[in-house]
């Protein structure tokens, strides 16, 4: 069984499902989506996504969008003994809400204040960086007296804090502020399933993404 | 972690353990909120749906009642909807009306537990608090609390994503599917809004009627009294501009 998987080197949701299938074992069937060609608008793909957004999975007949509802998705119906997200109802809350911490604040804070400064060479907006340093004393104060993110085991709100945490880091930001977060950095790191090989390599294919942007906008 | 903490969590496994025979509460669940609050009325209306007892509990957040020691002890990221089930400390809105359901459901119908079903229902919530919720978020806010006029970047983006909501409706009565789910329950807020406030989204026809639908559905669960009446509350911001 394989699933197909349609992303784009050095995004952090596609990096999010590639950690959670190495920790499932599950094999992916790596689809490149050339987001700057537009491969995202041929016909073939909206039909399975009409919104157009990387990273998508097929499995079978059914396919599904959103990094967040495809993780879900690869626990629930293939991970069976898992402990990525948990059965009971308050521990699989607070895996919850951290990811929707995630996908509704701290990935969208970094992203309204980083990506205009490479796609669109714009200045450092102060008011953007205040609001990503609030959200990274969120976390530090969530990470207060818990190993990982959601508790004391590894989850998914790990792997996509992660997936987030290492593309800020990515990009130059000074993490030392927020104590709590560097030291669960390091132990995702090292904890997380095929790390290096997953996201480890997805945030080397970022950086270069960024270089050559950055090389671009200087010429 | 603090003794009284881990006493807490302790106290509501066992409140949950316990009221798994009854699917109900020990005591009935608080809810830190504020009446116009597009999630906290989306909480709100999922309690009713599951005949949910709330012990709501006014946070004005325009008077900073969200920022006082004891709320942000609570809550460090001060945010409402804010639940504490007997001890057990909840935020985000769609994770609360997740655990609602998966601890207290009689049935799984509101939030499907067969994976594939239940994967339409998150990417939805997701696609909502991600997409649909923001961009109106982006849209709104500036003119309801500032006074600004809509700026028509904002109008594309929104009307960008009634569009895809418009086409995931396609040949279903409600969003994920046959059957209301939360995600049904978190998107009709925005779309309330949008109708209260008079804005257009005529030509989006699978959304008119799923939302004619959804509305009907939800009259017995406080859609009125908590969604509309809440809309209603935002609007009167807007005229006052």
């Amino acid at each position: 069984m394989t699933i197909d998987l349609y992303y784009t080197p050095g995004s952090a949701p596609c990096r999010l499902v590639l950690l959670v299938a190495a920790a499932l074992d599950i094999q992916l069937n790596l689809k490149l989506t050339d987001l700057s060609a537009g491969e995202q608008f041929k016909p073939d793909f909206l039909k399975i996504n009409p919104q157009h957004t990387v990273p998508t999975i097929v499995d079978g007949d059914f396919s599904l969008w959103e990094s967040r509802a495809i993780s879900r998705y690869l626990v629930n119906k293939y991970g069976a003994g898992s402990t990525l997200y948990p059965e009971d109802p308050i521990a699989r809350a607070i895996v919850d809400q951290r990811l929707d911490f995630d996908l509704g604040t701290l990935y969208p804070r970094f992203g309204n204040l980083f990506y205009p400064q490479i796609f669109a060479g714009a200045p450092v907006d102060e008011a953007l960086l205040k609001k990503l340093e609030e959200a990274l004393v969120f976390f530090n104060t969530f990470l207060e007296g818990h190993k990982y993110a959601a508790g004391s085991n590894l989850t998914l709100a790990d792997l996509s804090l992660v997936a987030t945490v290492s593309t800020i880091d990515a990009v130059g930001f000074n993490l030392t502020p927020y104590p709590n977060v560097l030291k669960w950095f390091q132990l995702v790191k090292s904890t997380a399933p095929a790390y290096e090989e997953t996201n480890g390599k997805g945030i080397e294919e970022f950086k270069n993404f960024i270089t050559r942007l950055k090389a671009k906008s200087e010429l | 972690m603090d003794k009284t903490v881990v006493e807490k969590i302790q106290s509501a496994n066992n409140a949950v353990a316990r009221s798994k025979n009854s699917r109900m509460p020990v005591q009935p669940i608080k809810l830190y909120y504020l009446p116009p609050s597009p999630p906290c009325r989306a909480v709100m209306m999922t309690a009713k749906v599951l005949g949910l007892e709330l012990d709501l509990v006014l946070t004005n957040i325009m008077e900073g009642q969200h920022m006082t020691p004891e709320y942000m002890k609570m809550n460090p990221q001060h945010t409402i909807p804010t639940m504490d089930d007997n001890g057990f400390i909840l935020w985000e809105s769609r994770a609360i009306m997740a655990y609602l359901v998966n601890a207290y459901g009689r049935d799984d119908s509101f939030y499907p537990k067969n994976p594939r079903q239940r994967a339409i229902v998150d990417q939805r919530l997701n696609f909502d608090i991600g997409t649909l919720f923001l961009r109106y978020v982006n849209l709104y806010v500036p003119v309801l609390f500032k006074g600004d006029e809509m700026e028509q970047e904002n109008i594309d983006k929104m009307n960008e994503a009634l569009g895809w909501l418009n086409t995931m409706l396609d040949g279903r009565a409600f969003v994920a599917g046959d059957n209301l789910t939360i995600a049904d329950i978190s998107i009709i807020v925005t779309i309330t809004n949008l109708d209260v406030f008079g804005y257009d989204f005529s030509s989006y026809e699978n959304v008119v009627n799923w939302f004619a639908r959804a509305k009907k559905t939800l009259e017995p669960y406080g859609y009125n009294e908590i969604d509309r009446a809440g809309g209603e509350i935002l609007n009167s911001f807007l005229k006052k501009q």
